[in-house]
């Protein structure tokens, strides 16, 4: 039995030299969204002001690139006009894998969790911008100055979400506190959390359906299906962050979203997403 | 060659040189006219006009008085940043590395250096602060126990810097005290007053003794051999920050030697015009600086900025070689576009071109002229600095986040007092301190012999 | 305290060599400068001084190696949050920040090794002349028997001394 202290720290050791530390996330929380049905309406911008207590700066700093939105649909137009095809894609925090912005936080705001998220620990947040500057989906929002919310409407500020204090890093958190509430209701029901328990605001705003959220750790979940796809890709895949935002994108012959004449295409070629977290 | 200070060396070594030394530095230190109490007092004003001031509106209103947006959220502070700690490499290089060297010239301009050296860590330090979002909570980038359940990560570049520039600051500050403490000694018994009893406890009771001068010799060249190696983990460590990340501006190999080449060129020339401006103003300095330095130093920013321009190439090289979009956007935002267009030839003009004027010994030692390119040489290098820091983040990955970045007034405001602030510290330090090494400046004269004469080693 | 007689020198050599005659004589001889003269000491019969600051050094790299180490791999593991898909234990960083605190250690230590070998600071006066610290080069017999000062101040006097004379050790 005395080898046994002995076997338990050397196993220890051998977890902290474990790249990523966690062997299996609890869950695996994961947004699918569906290029193909997005059609840039920003339903989902507006449900994540209102769900998330996002400041509205103005004019003045929407002109200086200091919106507060933690996801914007950004457009990119292709082509000269009046043939001008225009293309959307929603960008929010991708809860990398690997992520950049964790490195660079030197007193640990950011970190990642047992869900696999990446969380934001505004307390712990001096503002070094380092976390911003490393992210290569400049996702991250920076609280400039003390917003204020006028008059009645402070009234409908989300009561589950911070309000945050100026000189603080913000962002996406996959609407951390649905997940805690749907986590907690299951717990209570004295169950595990099914698929389509938890939606974040803006999969639940969505007129198209194009967000889809649920646990990877799950093979039945709608997003294990879904990210299958052969249409799958995720951002900058080649920096090795390992997002957890997945793409869906027909991808056409000449590289655009214009379908060929004759109907072919050049989809496939992505390997499925691993299950779970590579440990 | 020997190290000479030409005037003094006409005359033989006796007495009266030694305490000539000691006169005159102590001329600078306590003759004080009312030139110099004007120039601190605009000084010091317009440091806390422009730096203090500022300051305070930004911590009171918050980050977004600034040029700072959201691709663009390191700007003109962490250029200063890393302007400032350049010039604080420049005392080191002087004293440490051309100690170990056994450079003789170093003698008399090493104490300048390494004031600035100290002054200079002082604002690094403070742009640390300027530069948070939340300054009131610096003191939790510190590693100590505490009871907030909060730790810091060893893994960021970050907290890199901050083990790095403290090491730095502590070893310099030790090092120059270290350095002054027989000069304290000396001056005690020719001071009176405050002075008398300043020096008297800070020399901590320093005779002289042959005993407590060897093991100062010692002790001189392990602080040298430490410090060496200290300051280029320095400046590699600051280039870290932006190295380490995957900007595509930032993401280079080379940034480590060519920050540390950066830093010793513009350090250089930081203390050449430092002292350039002290002849001006105490006319007898120039027993002690003399046009010899100059050559001598003066083919030193020759020999960096050949380097430089070196390293300048390859990081242009490395990014057309690579040929992706990314490197090849960065490189046309920063080379190609108007405005920058401009500032990047202005500073390979500062830095490249200007410097190889230096060949010629006649403009080597001409002080007009080495005013004229040191002053050339620290624009080059902050432009260089400016070049990197904001214009890798204004074209990130995004084409659709991509945005520009112009300093507001409260940085440029805050920039220049910064400058301010460091001078008038500086003034005030050259009134209290010898600013000028009594005991090197006696043993670079020479040691008064009899009969065998001093082979020149040290 | 104890007494002591003092030759000053406007010469180093001479100095040097009123202390050899000294120390033939079997006296302990100091010697005082405004400049260093460890080359000429080193040159003369006075011999080269033990070098004991290098073990603090040692003991400063050593310790600051050691304190790097274990601070940022034990703090690590007292406080673990996962970042960037890296392990808790990074060799990286823990290298880098042990390099800074050897040397941060190292150099605290060989300052602190002065100190103690230059028996800095001192809280008695002891005695010497100002005019080593500024000019003059000096050299003092110490704690003697007052029937030895004429030998003495007859050697001192051999080298051509600016002065000799009777110093003696104040009280704080």
């Amino acid at each position: 039995m005395s080898g046994n202290p002995i076997k338990a720290i050397i196993e220890r050791l051998k977890e902290f030299r474990r790249p990523g530390y966690y062997k299996n996330y609890d869950h695996k929380w994961t947004m699918v969204i569906d290029l193909d049905r997005c059609n840039g309406c920003e339903a989902c911008v507006t449900a994540c002001y209102a769900e998330n207590n996002l400041p509205v700066v103005g004019k003045e700093d929407c002109g200086n690139s200091r919106v507060m939105n933690w996801i914007r649909v950004e457009r990119y137009v292709a082509g000269e006009y009046p043939d001008v095809k225009v293309k959307f894609i929603p960008i929010l925090c991708q809860q990398c894998s690997k992520a950049p912005c964790e490195l660079g936080c030197p007193v640990y705001a950011t970190y990642h969790n047992q869900d696999g998220l990446n969380v934001q620990v505004y307390n712990r947040c001096v503002g070094t911008f380092t976390c911003a500057t490393y992210c290569p989906y400049d996702v991250r929002r920076f609280n400039w100055f003390t917003y204020k919310w006028d008059a009645p409407l402070e009234q409908q500020l989300n009561p589950d979400v911070t309000v945050r204090e100026m000189g603080v890093m913000e962002k996406c958190t996959f609407c951390i506190q649905r997940i805690r509430a749907g986590k907690d209701k299951a717990k209570d029901e004295g169950r595990a959390v099914k698929d389509g328990d938890i939606t974040p605001a803006c999969a639940q705003s969505c007129p198209a359906g194009a967000f889809t959220f649920g646990d990877l750790n799950d093979p039945e979940s709608r997003v294990s299906m879904l990210a299958k796809s052969r249409r799958r890709f995720r951002l900058f895949e080649e920096l090795n962050t390992e997002p957890s935002v997945i793409y869906l994108k027909k991808v056409f012959a000449d590289g655009g979203g214009n379908p060929p004449v004759g109907g072919h295409t050049l989809a496939g070629g992505h390997p499925p997403v691993k299950e779970g977290h590579g440990g | 060659m020997p190290a000479v200070i030409l005037q003094l060396r006409k005359v033989t070594v006796d007495k009266r040189t030694y305490s000539e030394v000691n006169k005159d530095i102590l001329r600078l230190m306590t003759k004080t006219g009312p030139g110099y109490y004007a120039a601190l007092g605009i000084v010091a004003s317009l440091a806390g006009i422009l730096f203090f001031l500022p300051w305070a509106y930004q911590i009171y209103r918050g980050q977004g008085v600034t040029g700072l947006n959201v691709p663009v959220l390191w700007g003109v502070y962490l250029v200063n940043f890393v302007f400032w700690v350049g010039i604080a490499h420049a005392g080191t290089l002087i004293s440490a590395m051309l100690f170990i060297t056994k450079t003789p010239w170093r003698r008399a301009i090493a104490r300048g250096a390494e004031t600035m050296t100290l002054f200079a860590l002082i604002l690094v330090a403070l742009y640390i602060f300027i530069h948070m979002g939340r300054p009131w909570n610096a003191y939790w980038t510190m590693p100590y126990p505490n009871q907030r359940e909060l730790w810091l990560n060893f893994m960021s570049p970050i907290m890199f810097d901050v083990f790095a520039i403290g090491t730095y600051t502590t070893s310099s500050a030790v090092f120059l005290y270290f350095g002054m403490i027989p000069d304290l000694a000396s001056l005690q018994h020719q001071t009176t007053g405050w002075r008398k009893k300043l020096y008297s406890t800070l020399s901590l009771g320093w005779r002289g003794t042959d005993a407590q001068w060897t093991v100062h010799g010692r002790a001189t060249m392990f602080f040298s051999s430490f410090i060496m190696p200290l300051v280029v983990s320095v400046h590699s460590i600051v280039s870290w920050d932006f190295a380490l990340s995957l900007v595509p501006g930032y993401s280079q190999t080379v940034f480590a030697p060519y920050f540390v080449t950066g830093a010793l060129l513009s350090g250089l020339a930081g203390v050449m015009l430092m002292f350039t401006i002290m002849r001006w103003a105490y006319p007898f300095l120039t027993k002690y600086v003399t046009d010899y330095h100059y050559d001598r130093v003066g083919a030193l920013i020759l020999a960096l900025s050949l380097v430089w321009s070196y390293f300048t190439c390859m990081e242009v090289f490395t990014g057309l070689y690579a040929n992706t979009s990314l490197e090849l956007e960065h490189l046309k935002f920063k080379i190609l576009t108007l405005p920058y267009f401009k500032l990047y030839f202005l500073m390979i003009f500062c830095n490249s071109i200007l410097p190889l004027s230096l060949i010629f010994k006649k403009l080597r030692v001409s002080r007009p002229f080495m005013l004229f390119l040191c002053i050339f040489v620290l624009i080059g290098m902050w432009l260089e600095r400016y070049l990197i820091v904001p214009n890798a983040l204004s074209r990130k990955f995004l084409p659709f986040m991509w945005h520009d970045y112009t300093p507001s007034w409260v940085e440029v405001s805050i920039t220049l007092g910064a400058l301010m602030f460091f001078v008038s510290l500086f003034m005030v330090s050259i009134k209290l301190f010898p600013v000028i090494s009594l005991f090197e400046v006696k043993e670079d004269i020479g040691i008064p012999m009899k009969h065998e004469h001093r082979k020149d080693g040290a | 305290m104890g007494k002591g007689i003092i030759g000053l020198y406007e010469h180093a050599d001479d100095t040097i060599k009123a202390a050899e005659k000294l120390k033939d004589a079997g006296y302990r001889a100091t010697i005082f400068s405004p400049v260093p003269l460890v080359h000429e000491i080193e040159r003369s019969r006075m011999g080269e001084r033990p070098n004991y600051i290098k073990w603090f050094v040692l003991i400063g790299c050593l310790g600051g190696l050691s304190f790097g180490f274990l601070f940022t791999l034990i703090t690590s593991a007292m406080y673990v949050l996962p970042r960037g898909g890296r392990p808790i234990f990074s060799m990286t960083p823990t290298l880098l920040l042990s390099y800074e605190t050897t040397i941060l250690f190292g150099v605290l230590w060989t300052m602190f090794g002065f100190l103690v070998i230059a028996r800095l600071p001192v809280f008695f006066k002891k005695s010497y002349d100002p005019g080593v610290k500024v000019d003059s080069f000096g050299v003092l017999v110490e704690d003697l028997q007052t029937d030895k000062h004429k030998e003495i101040e007859r050697i001192m006097h051999e080298f051509g001394p600016t002065e000799v004379r009777l110093i003696e050790n104040e009280q704080p």
